[in-house]
């Protein structure tokens, strides 16, 4: 993954970079791997959005403790949330409507429950657009939306580079499952094995997620995760932390 | 209390799935000679309020009441109140909601709650918890709008079915929606479907199994209050363990605290503490307990 992403941002071919793979072709599957990538220069390993406190603190001490958290954040927080609001701004941007998008942006911004949930969101969109500038896929007085969102820049170089909104969904999906298996392996007593065992077993409820982002109408968006939030608040004066959030 | 309407299998013929019961109260504030004066208020249905008054000069005290004492299925209470520039208002109950059993056709129970604000005025709205009892079918939704500069501190305190006797919320679900507006942009958004024995009620992730909820949240600091967060988590310290947990943040100008407790008499104390210290940092007023939490 590593030499696929090197390849993509080594050679400088402005045409070939801009120019827009057709949905579902080898080439957005290449974008979307590049994308999702836990090398993907924009610091999302630095973030654990709440799952170190909760370890740190015992609420979560086995592996199948931790599966539950990840099934509950991905099944009934990011279903809800994160995925339906991809679906919307890739929209947004296809229709080009600026209002839209603004609209979407403020929405999820307000639906982040804590200092560093939002933070990590700001830092990460930021760090994402910067690197969508350099590699032309937008310009660099492009400012839409204004203070964006890592979900609002995922799925504008998703939208980009011809990836099929589905797998949209379950790229981001998996690059978040694998994002806080490298957090837990690095907090919890968990083997190398036994995470890849885990994220096996979480494969389905990324499917299921998908899914049920996929027919929540509007006024279902959004959902609350009171122990998520709490253990994200507690995390700002957590005494010692390898994590940003 | 009236008792036709907290049994609802006294409910027969005529009711079922159309049945709809609307409360309304409209509570309009406007500075007047020196202090918040109430010039509007309209009701309709079971919902009034007591004579406003006056226990710190110029703010307006006002006591909500809902003489049949809980929601039945069908109930649909509409509660807003509009603060005029340079108001200021404290609204509370004198006793705890209820939102009672659903009926068997499955008639939800709605509370709407709209405050608005224009510039320069402040609001502290301190209802007493709501109490869902088991089979429950509530819905809440609270929506805040402030212009400019106005002032907002307010809270939401959640009691799933009744723990001091004992009766779990078992059945029913709660959904609860709050979203708090700046000059028509989103500063908060909160939403939660909750049914009861769900994923959501018991996981760590979710409510963990407590029956008490609160949010707290306060809107209207020029800039982070670092040391008021200070002081407030360092007051929580002797208060919090496994039977009381409370998290405080600041983001995008709100200051949230959120809590899961045990029981209701700690989360409100919890909650009041909190409350007495924002208020002279965020309103310049000294904490005043209304008479009414303590009788």
């Amino acid at each position: 993954m590593v030499t696929i992403m090197t390849t993509c941002t080594g050679i400088p071919m402005p045409t070939e970079i801009n120019s827009a793979p057709s949905v579902g072709s080898s080439r957005a599957l290449l974008h979307l791997l590049h994308l999702t990538s836990p090398s993907l220069p924009i610091g999302g390993f630095a973030y654990s959005q709440g799952l170190e406190y909760a370890i740190d603190s015992g609420w979560i001490t086995t592996d199948s403790e931790l599966q539950q958290w990840l099934q509950g954040v991905l099944g009934e927080g990011m279903a809800r949330l994160e995925l339906p609001l991809l679906l919307r701004f890739a929209e947004a941007y296809r229709q080009k409507d600026e209002g839209a998008v603004n609209y979407w942006n403020h929405w999820l911004l307000a639906n982040r429950e804590t200092k560093e949930l939002l933070f990590e969101d700001q830092q990460l969109g930021l760090a994402l657009r910067r690197l969508l500038v350099s590699l032309a896929v937008i310009e660099t007085d492009d400012r839409l939306p204004a203070e964006p969102s890592y979900c609002s820049q995922f799925a504008r170089a998703a939208g980009h580079y011809g990836v099929s909104d589905s797998e949209m969904l379950t790229g981001f999906a998996w690059a978040w499952l694998e994002n806080q298996i490298a957090v837990a392996c690095k907090t919890l007593p968990l083997g190398q094995t036994a995470a890849q065992q885990l994220m096996m077993r979480l494969l389905p409820v990324i499917d299921q997620a998908v899914a049920t982002a996929q027919r929540l109408p509007d006024d279902r968006l959004g959902a609350t995760l009171p122990g998520v939030a709490l253990a994200s608040s507690l995390h700002e004066t957590q005494y010692s932390r390898l994590f940003r959030s | 209390m009236n008792q036709a309407l907290v049994q609802p299998e006294t409910v027969t013929a005529g009711y079922g799935r159309e049945r709809r019961w609307c409360a309304r109260l409209t509570l309009g504030f406007e500075p007047r000679h020196g202090r918040t004066a109430l010039p509007h208020l309209a009701h309709e249905g079971p919902l009034r309020v007591q004579r406003p008054f006056y226990p710190e000069g110029p703010v307006c005290h006002v006591y909500l009441l809902h003489p049949p004492g809980g929601l039945v299925s069908g109930d649909q209470l509409a509660i807003g109140a509009e603060l005029a520039e340079r108001s200021g208002a404290l609204i509370t109950t004198p006793s705890a909601g209820k939102i009672y059993k659903g009926d068997s056709c499955g008639v939800s129970q709605y509370q709407q709650v709209n405050l608005r604000l224009a510039a320069d005025s402040t609001l502290e709205w301190l209802p007493q918890e709501t109490i869902l009892y088991d089979g429950a079918l509530g819905h809440s939704d609270t929506r805040v709008d402030l212009t400019g500069n106005a002032r907002f501190v307010g809270w939401e305190l959640i009691c799933l079915g009744r723990p001091a006797s004992r009766i779990r919320f078992d059945n029913g679900r709660f959904v609860q929606k709050t979203q708090l507006y700046r000059d028509g942009l989103p500063l908060l958004l909160e939403q939660q479907h909750l049914q009861a024995g769900s994923a959501l009620a018991n996981e760590c992730w979710g409510l963990q199994g407590y029956p008490q909820v609160g949010s707290l949240y306060a809107v209207g600091f020029n800039q982070e209050p670092s040391a008021l967060l200070e002081q407030l988590r360092a007051s929580l310290e002797p208060l919090i363990g496994n039977h009381l947990r409370v998290a405080i943040t600041w983001r995008r100008g709100v200051l949230v605290a959120r809590l899961l407790g045990q029981d209701s008499e700690q989360a409100r104390h919890c909650f009041t503490r909190l409350w007495q210290q924002i208020r002279p940092a965020l309103l310049q007023r000294e904490a005043l307990i209304p008479r009414i939490w303590l009788t």
